[in-house]
């Protein structure tokens, strides 16, 4: 532990994990069910910090990998009839693919060129399933995803999602302080430096959007199973920004921020868009403020607070 | 030598391409196909045109080209319902956008300027915002721009038929595009946005007023945005959520294309029109998909496109 900044951490995980665990006996189902979506979501957003605030590689295509996973599960379930294995199977297979072919377009690209392609891979994914009617039940989607037996209980799922998020939340938390995610920060600093350093960066973003692509499968699968259907819209652009947008409100580059961002969004979207009908406006407006007056976001923020605080008292030195 | 066999070998896949679409139609309905290629390669000129212009000279990827297109196209509608007049619906439709253009430039993207990456995700929020003030303001119900009486119908040439309205979007995209690669080569203001491209340093040293010259191209983007929504709209039927479909296509045709190149967006244009005609004509179910073939292979082979330069 280093210094106090190190221990209110510790207090707050702590603390945000016993209410995670405790959940179920807390509240009722629609805000269990809201708090599953939240952190399905916040495992998407974190796969697009992964690219975005590590790689500085801001992609808008994330929900086609998602949806290709989601349409994966459903169709071996609600057309072909096949067991749970062979549906998450096919499920990690479809995202894995999709995140494959992706990559290998994406690899030479950066910047805003990185941007424009992956809002064209998304969309044509989308494109695909209003298109595809034999495979996607085109704007129908397919309905029916049942989960197995011993997750069919509302607050089983809960606690299933939340200990694959958990798990999901190590393994990017470990990734990012790698030498495979510093070389990432690398690329998001200078590609042209790393590149005179003898790194591969076409490898590297290869790499980082597989990886990526990997997480957003599984929030897919999990995404599918939590609504028992699946239609285009989840992989339309929309849903792709949505996520850039809870990852950016919440802080880009910290990975908790995503999550944080997306409770507030999915509480927005659900409780607060009851009573108000034009949500698109509503999340566009929210772009357009945050990436004008809070581009650090809410995590960028309140630590820069934090460590000003800190300075004032004399307890820590200020960055830089 | 070697681009001599690179040009060999396209046209034999280009003649094997034609052979075999002929084995799939008659040579009646290729050409209809091909002219509602074009036609529709004509809407997409006018909206790339605009978004390579917009994206050479400042480097903001304008995302909202789409939402401007939608809204332009219900301007269109709004004041042909008005006045039924159809030449000064299209005026409006770009005149209106133009000036959303000119709020869009000035006031939300001057605080973030040369921030690529927040440029591109306000112009995503803008889009949002757009999309959905219009399905409040002019409802959901798809609805073409009501088009004047002398375009409607069909021409007849010999035995062949082809509906008047597309042919007169082909001429307009081939005046446009006139009056652009003039403007663009042998006028001033061409000169200036050309330099512009090239060093803004050096041509703000040479005391002109670069900043002015920003605000002027991505107003005139934004024009031809609105300009195509209403004419598009004549046969493009406009509903709510067509501003991402759009988008897409002319995103398509960029990165075909190549990102600042006029003359890319000629080519881009007209092969992504024929190529989604001849796709929706063979196999619909895979409409979207082969426009996502194209662009995988000139990204592996050409990252900047067919026509681009290094960024």
């Amino acid at each position: 532990m280093k210094g106090p900044t190190g221990w209110v951490k510790l207090g707050l995980l702590v603390a945000s994990l016993a209410v995670g665990v405790a959940l179920p006996y807390l509240v009722d189902q629609f805000l269990v069910g809201i708090v599953t979506l939240a952190l399905i979501t916040g495992l998407f957003a974190m796969s697009i910090d992964l690219l975005a605030g590590y790689g500085g590689l801001v992609t808008l295509g994330q929900a086609g990998i998602s949806a290709a996973a989601s349409y994966g599960v459903a169709y071996m379930s609600v057309k072909a009839g096949a067991g749970h294995l062979a549906q998450v199977g096919v499920g990690l297979l479809a995202g894995l693919i999709v995140s494959a072919v992706f990559a290998v377009m994406i690899m030479r690209s950066s910047g805003v060129y990185f941007m424009m392609i992956t809002l064209a891979q998304g969309m044509i994914i989308w494109g695909l399933s209003i298109r595809l009617t034999r495979i996607t039940g085109a704007e129908n989607g397919l309905p029916g995803v049942d989960r197995p037996e011993f997750l069919s209980l509302y607050w089983q799922y809960y606690w299933f999602v939340l200990a694959v998020v958990l798990i999901c939340s190590a393994m990017l938390y470990v990734i990012v302080r790698s030498p495979f995610g510093l070389a990432l920060e690398g690329l998001r600093e200078s590609e042209s430096r790393l590149l005179v350093l003898g790194y591969n960066t076409s490898l590297q973003k290869f790499y980082a959007f597989m990886v990526s692509g990997f997480f957003a499968t599984v929030a897919g699968i999990l995404l599918v199973y939590l609504n028992q259907f699946i239609s285009p819209s989840s992989a339309h652009l929309t849903a792709s920004a949505l996520g850039v947008l809870q990852t950016i409100l919440g802080g880009v580059g910290t990975l908790v921020g995503p999550m944080i961002g997306s409770f507030i969004v999915v509480y927005l979207r659900n409780v607060v868009s009851q009573d108000f009908e034009r949500w698109p406006t509503l999340m566009g407006l929210l772009f357009i403020v945050v990436v004008l007056f809070a581009r650090r976001g809410l995590v960028g923020e309140l630590s820069e607070r934090w460590r000003a605080w800190l300075t004032r008292r004399g307890l820590a030195v200020p960055l830089r | 030598m070697k681009r001599s066999w690179w040009i060999a070998g396209w046209s034999a896949v280009l003649a094997v391409t034609v052979w075999w679409i002929l084995q799939q139609m008659s040579l009646r309905s290729f050409w209809t196909q091909v002219l509602n290629g074009l036609s529709f390669g004509a809407v997409l000129f006018f909206l790339a045109s605009g978004f390579t212009l917009i994206f050479g000279l400042m480097r903001i990827s304008n995302l909202a080209h789409g939402g401007f297109y939608l809204v332009g196209a219900y301007i269109g509608i709004t004041v042909m319902g008005l006045t039924g007049n159809f030449p000064l619906a299209v005026l409006l439709g770009g005149v209106a956008i133009a000036l959303l253009g000119l709020f869009t430039e000035r006031v939300l993207l001057r605080p973030i300027r040369g921030m690529e990456k927040p440029e591109v995700l306000l112009t995503i929020g803008l889009t949002f915002v757009l999309g959905d003030l219009s399905l409040a303001i002019w409802g959901g119900d798809p609805t073409p721009v009501p088009i004047p009486e002398a375009l409607k119908g069909p021409l007849q040439i010999g035995n062949f038929a082809y509906p008047r309205y597309r042919l007169f979007v082909l001429i307009c995209a081939v005046v446009v595009g006139a009056i652009l690669f003039f403007v663009d080569r042998r006028t001033r203001i061409g000169a200036l946005v050309r330099a512009g491209v090239d060093d803004q340093e050096m041509v703000a040293g040479l005391g002109i007023n670069i900043k002015a010259v920003f605000t002027g191209v991505f107003v005139f983007g934004a024009f031809l945005a609105g300009f195509a929504g209403v004419i598009g709209g004549g046969f493009l039927t406009v509903l709510p959520g067509q501003d991402f479909e759009i988008l897409l296509f002319a995103l398509v045709v960029v990165i075909i294309g190549g990102l600042g190149s006029l003359p890319g967006a000629v080519l881009g244009a007209s092969l992504v029109g024929l190529i989604d005609a001849f796709a929706k004509a063979l196999v619909p179910e895979l409409a979207f998909f082969t426009l996502f073939a194209p662009m995988a292979l000139i990204l592996v082979v050409r990252p900047h496109g067919l026509m681009g330069r290094e960024a």
